[in-house]
């Protein structure tokens, strides 16, 4: 593909910003990067750290590793991904992470005909254990598995979530870019379709009434609804979380609301 | 040598039977840099003026109209006075602005405050102008709306008279009822009711004299930007839909008041939505004096009529109280602006009162959430102080729930006293700090902090340390605004507001000012407000927000719940206490009484 995969454009992204910043408005800890020794990283959101993994050539397992351990004083639980997932949808993660009862040690997606070890919830406080078992030399999930308790998460199982049925029917979300064809086709992909409605001052000719646009960024469903990001111009998305932040990723389902940032009395 | 844009002196009219008498309290150049007029003037009068645990309502308790350097010079906003006084609803400080023409001719009568004590034998008017002032009795008044009044004491007096009045509301002394010029209200805490309570009707000023300022060329040049940059897109939104663009973004961002706070989105606001109406009922826009923005936008009303609608009086009188019919709303909003009531207290008390009847605690089963009929009713009853229902609301949710009793005090939507404005605290988390901590009670207009909340810089969610800073900082610009005084809605154009402020006082009153010395003021006005609040009574326990909104969270439309509790807040407003040097208790220390000149 010509370049290291967290590099890879899609839709106005880099792959890494992408699936961070996802995650980032998905999950309330925090957001943690695993880079390889010495890994040129490009741009990351706000708020994302890097956690370097000190050893190179060992697989996932060591990311996973390094990764794990890098939350655990912050979270019990993380959702685990490679960063080649251009289609990964918050409600995707909000269901893996659902599977992560009490007792549960991995709740792994087998989706698409395939185990997700690279798409699943681990709790943190396996970080010892995957630590051990490199320096055993298990370097596969599947030795993983062997020493907790996993729970697998079937097609049936994750769409049962009506969210995630509704806008990821086809669990697209694990879908990863492995190959020059497989990235071609994903930028062949049109963004995901969104709701744009805008208010007040910005809402002209009927602006206000909710209408569909196709915008992988909110900077891109912006410039859709012929609105730039500025300090007069802000973003609600779903009707939670106020931005600025243009390059935030957005997925299926989104609902983007444009407020004058002067909203008040 | 007085400065520029003041005349150095506050007329102290004194009321008793059938006479008025004027007196003169000079004002030095010290306290007037020190509290820049308006909303900070006004407090230091009452600092010096109200006695210690004064009856709002009583004859002794004074009612302070004050204006400021920049009123009747050419910057854009600037024709805007403040009514200051001893608040009936809450017992501590309350102001309130309003615009246009009055604020000029008060000014013009010579004085930069004119203070009114004592009560009247009868329903009276007071006459102030440069002969002097005078008590006229005014029976024939009673019982008009103050547009009526206005217009009755115009022909009565003369064109030459500007009016500031009371409705029946404020001759009832309703502790909501508002004081009102030229269809704009000072609105909030009861004023009218002060007013009411000292047997006058109106209060008419007549120009009569004229005033200085430092520096007239640079005051026109200033005048100039300042009026093209209104034009800008800061302004947009007044200019274009008005306040009421709020109602449908709020929505959107589960921040709108419904069913006396027990939601914060609501079905039925795209019926009220400024977008649709505009559209549709959109009829005219007006000015106050002195203004380029021109937000007021006037919708026709079904059957004949119009009127003017703001964002406040729709969310108190539609989603808090569950009516989505604009018609209804806007009826509600006339009959306010009639009685003379403050439509944020009239519907936050009637929604109050609504749950109170859903929860089988007023025997009122007309009274029911989204009833538009009802909330006329209520609104009348309100008005008349009907005996039982109208008697009870009449008092503010307060005091109606310390009545009803039964726990409702822990949903009556109240601060202080002061009813809550359309802006959901739980999901504006620098906002609810703001309103637990400001003087005059939950106000919107004394702390914007919701601009924060809503810049995308901050978690809205997750009240900290950032949001303490930001309470801070829009509690400090409003001060300033309020006292020297400029319409908030101009604050979008100013870049470096601070140093723009300075230079535009500069020009008017010669003095050689600068940001820091303007941040100071805004620290000293609050602090004052605060003390006034301390010496009445008020302890850091008043600093708080009612029960539901620290026991209760929020689902929010996107599924995260906005919670609040009473540690969190407790936590930033420690914070804010420290960050304004206060005390642990939130008092205003010792060393920094001095700074507040009230023995100058």
């Amino acid at each position: 593909m010509g370049r290291p995969k967290a590099w890879l454009e899609w839709h106005g992204s880099t792959l890494l910003y992408r699936a961070a910043a996802l995650l980032a408005r998905t999950v309330d800890g925090p957001v943690v990067v695993v880079a390889a020794p010495g890994q040129e990283l490009p741009p990351l959101p706000a708020g994302v750290s890097v956690a370097e993994d000190p050893v190179e050539g060992l697989g996932p397992m060591q990311g996973l590793a390094v990764g794990l351990a890098a939350v655990a004083d912050r979270a019990e639980t993380a959702f685990v991904c490679s960063t080649d997932m251009p289609f990964l949808h918050p409600a995707f993660v909000r269901r893996v992470l659902r599977g992560l009862a009490p007792g549960v040690d991995v709740a792994l997606p087998v989706a698409r005909g395939f185990r997700q070890p690279l798409a699943a919830g681990y709790r943190t406080s396996l970080a010892g254990l995957v630590t051990r078992l490199l320096a055993e030399g298990d370097l596969r999930p599947g030795m993983l598995y062997k020493h907790c308790e996993v729970v697998q998460l079937s097609d049936d199982d994750l769409l049962a979530d009506t969210q995630l049925a509704r806008h990821d029917p086809e669990l697209e979300s694990v879908v990863n870019v492995n190959s020059p064809d497989d990235y071609a086709a994903a930028r062949d992909r049109l963004p995901p379709e969104v709701l744009v409605e805008c208010f007040g001052a910005l809402a002209r000719n009927g602006g206000h009434r909710p209408r569909g646009v196709r915008a992988a960024t909110l900077g891109a469903a912006a410039a859709e609804a012929g609105l730039t990001l500025d300090r007069h111009v802000v973003a609600a998305l779903n009707g939670d979380q106020v931005t600025r932040d243009g390059a935030l990723p957005l997925v299926a389902g989104d609902t983007v609301a444009f407020l004058s940032a002067d909203a008040g009395g | 040598m007085t400065p520029g844009g003041f005349f150095g002196r506050a007329l102290l009219v004194d009321v008793e039977g059938r006479e008025a008498e004027g007196a003169v309290l000079e004002l030095s150049e010290r306290v007037l840099r020190s509290y820049l007029g308006g909303v900070g003037l006004g407090t230091w009068l009452m600092h010096r003026l109200a006695p210690p645990g004064v009856d709002p309502l009583a004859p002794q308790a004074p009612l302070a109209f004050v204006f400021s350097s920049l009123v009747g010079t050419p910057l854009t906003t600037s024709a805007k006075f403040a009514v200051v006084a001893k608040s009936p609803l809450t017992g501590l400080l309350t102001d309130a602005l309003a615009s246009s023409q009055f604020a000029i001719a008060g000014k013009l009568t010579g004085h930069d405050a004119i203070v009114i004590r004592g009560r009247a034998d009868e329903l009276s008017v007071l006459l102030i102008d440069g002969e002097g002032v005078r008590l006229e009795p005014a029976p024939e008044l009673a019982g008009l709306s103050a547009a009526e009044a206005e217009t009755a004491a115009k022909e009565r007096f003369g064109r030459t008279w500007r009016t500031a009045a009371i409705g029946p509301a404020g001759e009832r002394q309703v502790r909501y009822a508002t004081i009102s010029h030229d269809g704009r209200h000072a609105g909030r805490g009861g004023l009218g009711a002060v007013l009411g309570a000292k047997n006058i009707k109106a209060v008419l000023v007549r120009s009569a004299t004229k005033v200085s300022v430092a520096d007239q060329k640079g005051v026109l040049a200033a005048a100039r930007d300042l009026r093209q940059r209104s034009f800008g897109p800061a302004t947009a939104k007044y200019r274009e839909l008005g306040t009421l663009a709020n109602l449908l973004a709020f929505n959107a961002v589960s921040t709108l008041p419904t069913r006396n706070f027990t939601a914060a989105t609501f079905d039925g606001a795209p019926r009220l939505a400024a977008e649709e109406l505009h559209e549709l009922r959109g009829v005219a826009r007006n000015s106050c004096a002195s203004c380029s923005i021109g937000c007021e936008h006037i919708y026709s009303r079904k059957g004949g009529g119009q009127q003017r609608m703001e964002y406040e009086n729709v969310f108190a009188l539609g989603p808090l109280c569950g009516v989505s019919d604009p018609d209804d709303v806007f009826a509600a909003s006339a009959r306010c602006d009639e009685l003379g009531l403050d439509t944020i207290s009239a519907g936050g008390t009637i929604a109050w009162a609504m749950e109170c009847v859903e929860r089988g605690l007023i025997d009122e089963p007309w009274l029911r959430f989204g009833d538009g009929a009802a909330l006329l009713r209520a609104i009348d009853a309100i008005g008349a102080r009907e005996p039982g229902l109208g008697e009870l609301l009449a008092q503010g949710s307060r005091r109606a729930a310390a009545v009803v009793g039964q726990g409702s005090i822990d949903f009556a939507p109240q601060v202080k006293g002061l009813e809550l404005p359309g802006y959901e605290p739980r999901s504006l988390q620098a906002m609810a700090l703001g309103l637990a901590v400001n003087a005059r009670g939950a106000d919107h207009n004394r702390s914007g902090a919701y601009e924060a909340d809503l810049s995308g810089e901050l978690d809205r969610l997750d009240g900290g340390a950032a949001h303490v800073a930001a309470a801070i900082g829009t509690e400090d610009r409003a001060a300033v605004m309020d006292s020297m005084i400029l319409c908030k809605f101009l604050r979008g154009v100013f870049d470096d507001p601070f140093t723009e402020w300075a230079r535009l006082l500069a020009l008017v009153t010669g003095w050689n000012l600068d940001a820091a010395e303007l941040r100071d003021a805004a620290r000293r006005i609050v602090r004052a407000k605060r003390a006034f609040n301390l010496r009445e009574g008020a302890t850091a326990a008043d600093d708080t927000l009612p029960a539901r909104m620290l026991e209760t969270p929020l689902e929010l439309g996107s599924g995260r719940s906005a919670a609040l509790d009473a540690r969190r807040l407790r936590s930033m407003v420690a914070g804010y206490y420290s960050a304004r040097g206060l005390d642990e208790e939130g008092r205003v220390r010792t060393a920094d009484l001095e700074d507040l000149l009230l023995d100058a």
